[in-house]
């Protein structure tokens, strides 16, 4: 399921599980729902647009991410939907460039997990 | 349910020490024997609390504490929960005191990992988080905790001011702390001014990479009376966890492990937090402690950083928030902290904390978390 989910990512989507009993909705790399216990979901994909929930301007990186630092590592809240996901945002040196409320979505995936770009 | 009690306590100073991972676990147990005037053969059982032992050549530590101990035939365990790693092994060790499986236990938690340089630690720390959706994308654990910072400042009109007193405070704490890895007193201005780590937090925002280590005897309250009078009971034990990425919580100011753990913990106890005299948290950064004062009950939601500019969490202040210097001047050797918090309850309780005294102070509580919050561990104690 990883593998679809990243796959998604890739294409500027988010791959999410619907609780077919209670209807919460998961990222998909969830098994069981956290909201009532039961196993059993249908797959819905939702559009990887959103905005930031929260985010940091990273100076001081781990191994890896010292070339593109100063970067962002950002949650969105997903447009429409009470669900969140987090990634990196790179480019952004300043708090002044990254309000909380602004528009960003998902660009796709590599060795610096799921990569966000501002809308 | 047998009631369990803390016989002894030991520590080592924390910072950056010479000795091996192997050598200053040791050393911390040996003073937990000494202060608890126990035998060592009469421990039953050790709890070794530790994440990066790989760091320094060793890891499955217990076998070969319990050895130079002069108990090798004691049975041991090692226990990873990332920086909550010491109160968890705690919390361990005092459900099987209180089944009534063993009647005392050697709880001692370690960490040495300064050797290894800013780069490889804040590496290694990532991968603490969901790493996946988190370290993986770039996010270091002072990134996770700004990422909070933000959401904290933005939701209740805070500043970073605000966080800064927090270093403050703990500073001037830690000074009167002769085993506290900074030992300095700072200011405002200096934390403001400090170089940026992942904003809006800045390096005195940030506790240390710290070596270290902390032990406790354990017991049950009989083996307690017939050793000593100087003992501390522990009257709540409280556990929690939460979604393990920031992502997974509806809000980002409050860490519901906290919540979870000290519910029960106060259950246990029969208390509220209003009963607790001072408390010793979890203040990896500075916002970690203002959000940990509101989740444990002390203050209302958003309150916290009012509390800070009244002087409410200080020495003199209604509640005194982490005498000992906290996370944040005290150090933080992940694998220890949770342990040290007990070593510095222990002495509080039983008159040996010194200058740094809490005056009439008769419940005192710990507060200990892995990564941001995703597991936790409170527990309460009073004095005989």
């Amino acid at each position: 399921m990883k593998q679809e989910f990243i796959d998604a990512v890739k294409s500027g989507r988010v791959l999410t599980k619907k609780c077919t009993k209670c209807g919460h909705l998961h990222l998909a790399t969830v098994y069981f729902c956290q909201n009532c216990g039961a196993k059993g979901f249908e797959n819905k994909i939702l559009d990887g647009i959103g905005i930031v929930a929260t985010y940091t301007i990273i100076t001081v990186p781990p191994a890896g991410f010292e070339k593109y630092t100063p970067y962002a590592w950002v949650v969105m809240k997903i447009d429409g939907y009470e669900i969140r996901i987090s990634g990196f945002l790179g480019g952004i040196a300043s708090p002044a460039q990254l309000p909380v409320g602004a528009k960003i979505k998902i660009t796709g995936y590599d060795d610096r997990g799921i990569l966000l770009e501002k809308q | 349910m047998e009631k369990v009690c803390v016989l002894g306590a030991g520590s080592t100073k924390y910072g950056k020490l010479e000795d091996s991972i192997t050598d200053i676990t040791i050393q911390a147990s040996v003073g937990a024997i000494e202060s608890a005037g126990i035998d060592p053969k009469e421990i039953q059982a050790g709890y070794i609390s530790n994440v990066f032992g790989v760091a320094d050549k060793q890891v499955h530590l217990g076998p070969v504490v319990m050895s130079n101990l002069g108990i090798p035939e004691k049975p041991s365990l090692s226990i990873e929960s990332a920086c909550g790693s010491g109160s968890v092994s705690f919390r361990e060790a005092f459900a099987n005191v209180a089944a009534g499986f063993y009647d005392a236990v050697l709880v001692a938690g370690t960490e040495k990992v300064t050797h290894t340089g800013t780069e490889w630690t804040t590496t290694y720390f990532s991968y603490c988080s969901d790493f996946f959706y988190e370290g993986g994308a770039g996010a270091s654990f002072p990134g996770l905790f700004a990422s909070m910072a933000r959401a904290y400042l933005t939701e209740f009109k805070a500043t970073e001011e605000d966080l800064a007193r927090v270093a403050v405070k703990n500073h001037e704490n830690g000074l009167l702390n002769p085993k506290a890895h900074l030992r300095k007193k700072i200011t405002v201005d200096d934390v403001l001014n400090s170089a940026v780590v992942a904003s809006p937090l800045k390096l005195y925002d940030c506790c240390p990479f710290s070596d270290g280590a902390s032990a406790v005897i354990l017991c049950s309250e009989k083996f307690a009376k017939e050793h000593s009078k100087n003992y501390v009971n522990v009257i709540g034990s409280g556990r929690g966890g939460s979604p393990a990425t920031l992502q997974g919580r509806d809000h980002m100011t409050t860490i519901p492990s906290t919540k979870l753990a000290a519910q029960a913990a106060y259950k246990m106890a029969g208390i509220t937090a209003k009963d607790i005299d001072f408390a010793e948290v979890h203040d990896c950064f500075t916002i970690a402690e203002i959000v940990d004062t509101e989740d444990l009950g002390f203050f209302e939601k958003g309150q916290g950083v009012q509390a800070v500019r009244e002087g409410r969490t200080s020495m003199k202040g209604d509640i005194a928030i982490n005498p000992s210097g906290g996370l944040k001047s005290k150090g933080h050797p992940i694998g220890a902290t949770g342990v040290g918090q007990v070593v510095e309850v222990f002495e509080q309780l039983t008159g040996k904390a010194g200058e740094r005294t809490v005056q009439d102070a008769k419940i005192g509580l710990t507060h200990n978390f892995g990564a941001t919050g995703a597991s936790c561990a409170v527990h309460i104690f009073q004095s005989v």
